[in-house]
Order: C-alpha cells, then structure tokens, then sequence
C-alpha cells in the first residue's frame, strides 16, 4: 500500500515537474516569430554617376539573393557580379570595371540585418554590409519601402554609397571628376519560400 | 600529517593526470613528431598568397600546428604526428578553404591550395554610422555565395584582367587628354586657313598671303597633326578587353574616325600642294583646291566625336542658373 502510494505520489510529483517545466517552453514558442526562407525573383539595381556635365545610370538585373528570418531577426544576402551593371556604353562600363578593380574583386555583396518585427511593416529600416572593390562599408538604417504584391514582395529604396567609402578613385568626364556619392537605387522583388 | 596527506594527493593528482596522458593517444604530439606538411598557397591565376594563416588540426587529437605562408605563397608545418590531419587555409579577401591529408611517419607532404577570391573585405573600413552587428539568424549559416547559385569563375579574380583594365584606362585617359587639346590648334588653323590663301578673281591672282600668315598656318596645322596621331595611337594601340562587343556611343566615336582619320593624313597633302602652287604663282587648283573643304570636313567629324563619346551632355550648371 505503502509502495503503491509513494510510487503515485512520485508520478505526480514527476507530471507536474515535466508540466512547470515544459511551460515556459511552450511561451516562448508560442511568441517566436515564425523562421522564414525568402528568394529573390528579380531585381535592377542601378548605380548613379554625376559630373557636371555628365549623368551615367549603370544598371544590373543579374542579382541573386536568398534570406532567412529567425530568432527576431532577418539575414539577407545579395550579390551581384560587378561587370553585369551596364550603363549602355562599352567604354564606360570597362571604365567602371577598372575604376572599381572589378577584375580583382568581381562580386558585390550586401549583407542586409533587420528585426523580423519590421517584416510587414511599409518601410522598413535595414542595416547593410556592402563589399565591393575590396573594402567592406556599413550603412546602418538604410529605409526600404516595402510594398506586398500578392505573393511576392517588392522593396525599393537607395543605398547612399559614396567612392570614398570603398576608396574609389574618382574618374574625371571631360576633365571634370565625377561626384563623390554613387548612390545604388535598388528595386527587388522576394518570394516565400 | 595534514601536510603529508596533502603531498599525497598532489603526488597522486600528477601520477594521475600522467598516466591519463599516457593513456590517451598522441596528446601533445602534433608538435612532437617528425613529420612534415608543406606546399603553397595561391589564387586562381597561379598568383601566390602571402600571409594566409594555414591550420592543421590532428584528426585524433584535435591538436593544431599553425604556419603562415611566405612571399612566394610557400608553407611548411613541422614537427607532426603521424596520422590525419584536416588543413585550413585563411585568406583575406579569399573563401576559405578545407582539404585533409594523411601524414605519414617521414618525409614530407605536400598539399598545395588554390583559393577563389570571393569579394574581399580587404581592409574592413568600419565608417561612422557602422550598425552594431547582432548575432545572426539561426538560418543565416545557409547564406553564401555558392548558396546563391553564382559558379566560382564568375566569383574568381583575375588580376591579369585587371592589369589590362588599368594599362588600357592609363592609356585612354591620356588619348582623352590630348585629344581634347587637340581641338585648341586644330580650330585655330581653321581660323588661320583664310589668311595663308592666295586671294584671286577669275583666275587672277589679287594677294598673295604673307609669310607669317603661312607659317603660322603651316605650324599650327603641323601641332595639330601631331597631337591628333599620338592621340590616335594612343587609343588604337590601347590593350584590347578579351570577350568585349561594343555597343552604345563608343560606336559612333569610333566611327567617326573613318572619317576624320584620312582626313588628318589627306589634309597636309592637299595643303603642301596648294602651298606649293601658290609659290608657283598660280591659284589653287584641282585636288589641292580641296584643301580647306577636307580640313573643314575632318573638324566637323573630329568635334562630332568628341561628343558622340561625351553623349547625352547634361548641362547641370545652366540648369542651376
């Protein structure tokens, strides 16, 4: 009687053990955000050059880039080869791959970090990791406008790069050296996975 | 007594931890042995790596030797164990990568590593508004570029490329250079072309140019010449980009000088004829009575080129005003 009893008293106190310590478990997977796989469909990134006679638009449509968000936080990763921006022009566009050693360095990449809070939201704010040319630069905050298009998603928004972040020799247009900033205006569209 | 007992169990403690040492094979062996790793380190073009950290780590062990490579990309590790090993390469701007070997008792090995330049974080330039870096995302070990589909030609450098780039850009900048000073004595002759011409009416001679009108003519138009063939050589001889199909203004700049290039050599031709009747006493006549219109017709083209290449100019300064 005695042995039946401890033996019940022991599975209660083992259940209730398993039952307080399985609870915040159960919580915490209950608040988690859901972890999520993104691809990227297609994207035209253009670079934007200024002199003060000049204005050249170097484009790339042959982005690849895949995602995950989880834990609270979004990790992307994009790249791009550098020779596939084209402005329309041979000669430029062998400029700009001199320019920015993309024989040497012939991938950009951008690392993008965000909260997966903001993953629903209208813009949302995006710290970056480019590489390009050989140096690496960081630009926190970055706002994205982010618009649902059925299944896929769309964000735009510009990266305020600038040639001195990646230690870009500035080329000179009719003797007349090019603005400092380059800025990247991205258009991509993301897909669920 | 307390002091004794004390001593017997350091005494124990050290017997203890020995014959545990004893016992487990090959600890602090890696360092030990006689056994050697070497080979080189380099890039896809065959360029040798200097400074990459090499790391093998005994498979039994776990036991590490570290190496760094030389100016010519060479490595050594000495002293292993006998056994296997896993060897990492670590380069900056370079994927890392990974290769076992099987050391054997003597002699020496060789593992050579040939590394794909990824994108290089050559010098992390940690600017001003750098994000604070929170740890990644549980999935994110799964983002790479291999990951991303792209193959390792298109990731690979190529410094021979490169090399070509920058010579044929050091070239073209000068070709721009001169070829825009150019212009300066080429308009100037332009201007100077009425004032070396015989001055006549139906067949007679009225005034003949002076002398200095000629030879300031003839000088200026010879500056020109020579401005305008260095400049041309400049950009024909310019190192040509393998796998390269022009399109876009280049074309047309190019084009142009199927024009303007003849009419450069044939220019001189005509003048030194035309020069040359002059002294004669005559007008200008035939092919030589050319001479100003083919000068003309190569500077109209020469201009043309110049901003067919500079095409579309935007005058952002009249703008602003």
């Amino acid at each position: 009687m005695k042995t039946k009893l401890s033996g019940t008293f022991l599975i209660a106190v083992l259940a209730v053990f398993l039952f307080t310590a399985a609870l915040p478990a159960v919580a915490q997977t209950g608040n988690k955000p859901a972890e999520l796989q993104w691809v990227l469909v297609q994207s035209t990134l253009t670079y934007h050059v200024s002199s003060p006679v000049h204005q050249v638009y170097g484009t790339s449509r042959a982005a690849k880039g895949k995602g995950y968000c989880s834990g609270g936080w979004c990790n992307f990763l994009i790249a791009a080869p550098v020779k596939s921006f084209t402005t329309g022009d041979t000669n430029r566009d062998l400029h700009m791959l001199e320019a920015t050693r993309g024989a040497d360095f012939p991938m950009v990449v951008v690392q993008a970090h965000f909260r997966q809070s903001q993953l629903n939201s209208a813009t949302i704010d995006v710290d970056l990791e480019v590489q390009f040319g050989g140096q690496k630069a960081h630009y926190a905050q970055v706002p994205f406008e982010r618009t649902q298009k059925g299944s896929a998603v769309e964000i735009k928004g510009t990266v305020p790069a600038t040639c001195s972040d990646f230690k870009i020799s500035r080329p000179s247009f009719l003797g007349m050296t090019i603005a400092n900033a380059i800025p990247v205006h991205v258009d991509m569209t993301w897909r669920s996975m | 007594m307390r002091s004794n007992t004390a001593g017997s169990v350091v005494r124990g403690g050290v017997f203890v931890c020995a014959l545990l040492a004893a016992m487990v094979p090959g600890v602090g062996a890696a360092q030990s042995g006689s056994a050697a790793l070497a080979g080189t380190v380099k890039d896809g073009s065959g360029k040798a790596i200097a400074g990459a950290a090499v790391t093998a780590a005994s498979a039994a062990t776990g036991q590490t030797a570290k190496a760094k490579t030389n100016a010519e990309g060479g490595y050594r590790l000495t002293g292993l164990a006998p056994g296997s090993y896993t060897v990492r390469v670590t380069a900056e701007g370079y994927a890392s990568k990974e290769a076992s070997a099987t050391v054997r008792a003597s002699g020496k090995q060789t593992l050579n590593f040939s590394l794909t330049a990824v994108t290089a974080a050559a010098s992390g330039q940690e600017l001003p508004n750098a994000p604070s870096a929170p740890a990644p995302a549980s999935g994110a070990g799964n983002l790479s570029l291999e990951s991303l589909g792209f193959t390792p030609q298109q990731m690979q450098s190529n410094s021979k490329l490169q090399a070509r780039l920058n010579r044929r850009t050091e070239m073209l900048k000068i070709h721009q250079q001169l070829g825009l000073i150019t212009v300066a004595p080429m308009v100037a002759d332009l201007i100077t072309g009425p004032m070396a011409k015989v001055k006549g009416k139906n067949g007679q001679i009225l005034q003949q140019p002076t002398q200095a009108n000629i030879d300031l003519h003839a000088a200026l138009g010879s500056t020109t010449a020579a401005l305008y063939f260095t400049t041309a050589y400049l950009a024909i001889f310019a190192p040509k980009i393998p796998g390269t199909h022009k399109h876009g203004a280049i074309r047309v700049h190019e084009a142009l000088a199927f024009i303007h290039g003849p009419g450069m050599i044939l220019t001189p031709i005509l003048g030194a004829m035309a020069f040359q009747q002059e002294q004669n006493g005559e007008k200008p006549h035939g092919i030589a009575a050319a001479h100003g219109a083919v000068a003309m017709t190569t500077a109209i083209a020469y201009g043309a080129s110049i901003i067919a290449v500079a095409w579309p100019i935007h005058l952002k300064f009249w703008r602003k005003k």
